[in-house]
């Protein structure tokens, strides 16, 4: 229990001047006492008492008592985390549920290198659907970007030995 | 002869499982757990079930009890609690009784009878001690009634006795200038 702390406390000779006035006008508070309730009570009073403990400790009371402390929480508690768990769906994934979507939400030149061929971005695929290849690219692919956005010598600096010849065999021309 | 057993070799029996040494307990401690309570809720009934719920408290938690404190003083902390909880409850319950609402729905519930004879057994003091803050009111029975040192009541409450004893003081003072105004009015009943 939180008192509030005084800086100058009372001290002994106030505290025992005003009990002393306050006994002046109440009387004696043992006086009280003599008001309370007689000998047959007390004997009463152990009685019910202990009757009492009897029903408070009974199994079906303990069996209750443990049903609303542990078990009924419990279960409350394990039921609502399953259930959490089945409907939780992460926020950006629900926002973003089709390619179609996420590709509108890009700007165009970055779709047109990810997807190179945007005529198959359509509104039923999924990202099941163009996951697996959307990084993997024909040569024919490769040859029909570099061809229609130039920079191929840009392009040949990143390959290996073998690829540039590939490559320029896939473009069909022996100097560039 | 044999000598009275001690509180805590009592305890110690109680949790061998020899139910009489709890009963022994009981009557060594009812009065003054009684009067404790009584003091704080105000009325005979009240502080009856409250001394049961003590004891019946204790018993279910006397595995917990470690003898930090004697066992009396655990036993009047945990009566101090609840006789404060009872009279929360009733300061609840009259706030809901006084409100239109339920007045409607309950519209016998004041007996003004009841409240006549109350006031005609209760003495002038019982009503001013019944008109102190909570944490007033018990520190006020138990220093005024129980001449209970501030250490002791420390324990009971779980604080220092700086602040206990300023609440013993505001206590008093709200008391006495409740009996004097009571004594000016001479037996006119007073309004609560």
């Amino acid at each position: 229990m939180k008192m509030k702390e005084e800086k100058n406390p009372p001290t002994d000779e106030a505290e025992r001047a005003l009990v002393g006035e306050l006994k002046a006008l109440a009387g004696e508070p043992s006086a009280q006492a003599g008001r309370g309730p007689q000998d047959p009570y007390w004997a009463n009073l152990i009685v019910r008492t202990n009757q009492r403990i009897d029903r408070a400790t009974s199994p079906r009371a303990l069996s209750i008592s443990w049903a609303a402390r542990v078990a009924i929480p419990g279960v409350v508690a394990i039921v609502s985390f399953l259930v959490a768990l089945h409907y939780y769906v992460p926020g950006d994934l629900e926002s973003h549920t089709s390619v179609t979507d996420v590709l509108r939400a890009m700007p165009v030149a970055s779709v047109d290198s990810l997807l190179v061929d945007p005529s198959r971005a359509d509104p039923s695929l999924s990202v099941a659907d163009v996951a697996p290849d959307v990084f993997v690219f024909s040569n024919d692919q490769i040859a029909d970007y570099l061809s229609t956005h130039g920079s191929i010598r840009a392009a040949i600096d990143g390959l290996s030995d073998r690829e540039p010849s590939d490559l320029i065999t896939a473009l069909g021309s022996d100097d560039n | 002869m044999m000598e009275p057993q001690s509180d805590l070799e009592l305890v110690q029996e109680v949790r061998n499982g020899r139910r009489q040494a709890f009963t022994e307990l009981m009557r060594r401690y009812q009065q003054r757990v009684y009067w404790v309570a009584r003091r704080i809720v105000g009325s005979h009934d009240e502080a009856d079930d409250v001394v049961q719920e003590a004891f019946v408290k204790a018993y279910l938690a006397l595995g917990d009890f470690r003898g930090d404190s004697s066992f009396f003083t655990w036993l009047y902390r945990i009566t101090v609690n609840l006789s404060l909880n009872a009279v929360r409850k009733r300061q609840v319950m009259n706030y809901l009784h006084e409100s239109e609402l339920l007045s409607r729905i309950l519209p016998s519930s004041d007996d003004p009878g009841r409240d006549v004879e109350q006031q005609e057994t209760e003495s002038a003091l019982e009503r001013a001690v019944a008109r102190l803050p909570e944490k007033q009111k018990a520190v006020f029975v138990m220093r005024y009634y129980d001449e209970m040192t501030y250490e002791e009541i420390g324990r009971v409450l779980k604080t220092s006795v700086g602040g206990l004893k300023a609440n013993y003081f505001h206590a008093l003072r709200k008391v006495q200038e409740y009996m004097r105004n009571e004594n000016e009015r001479g037996k006119e009943p007073p309004h609560r």
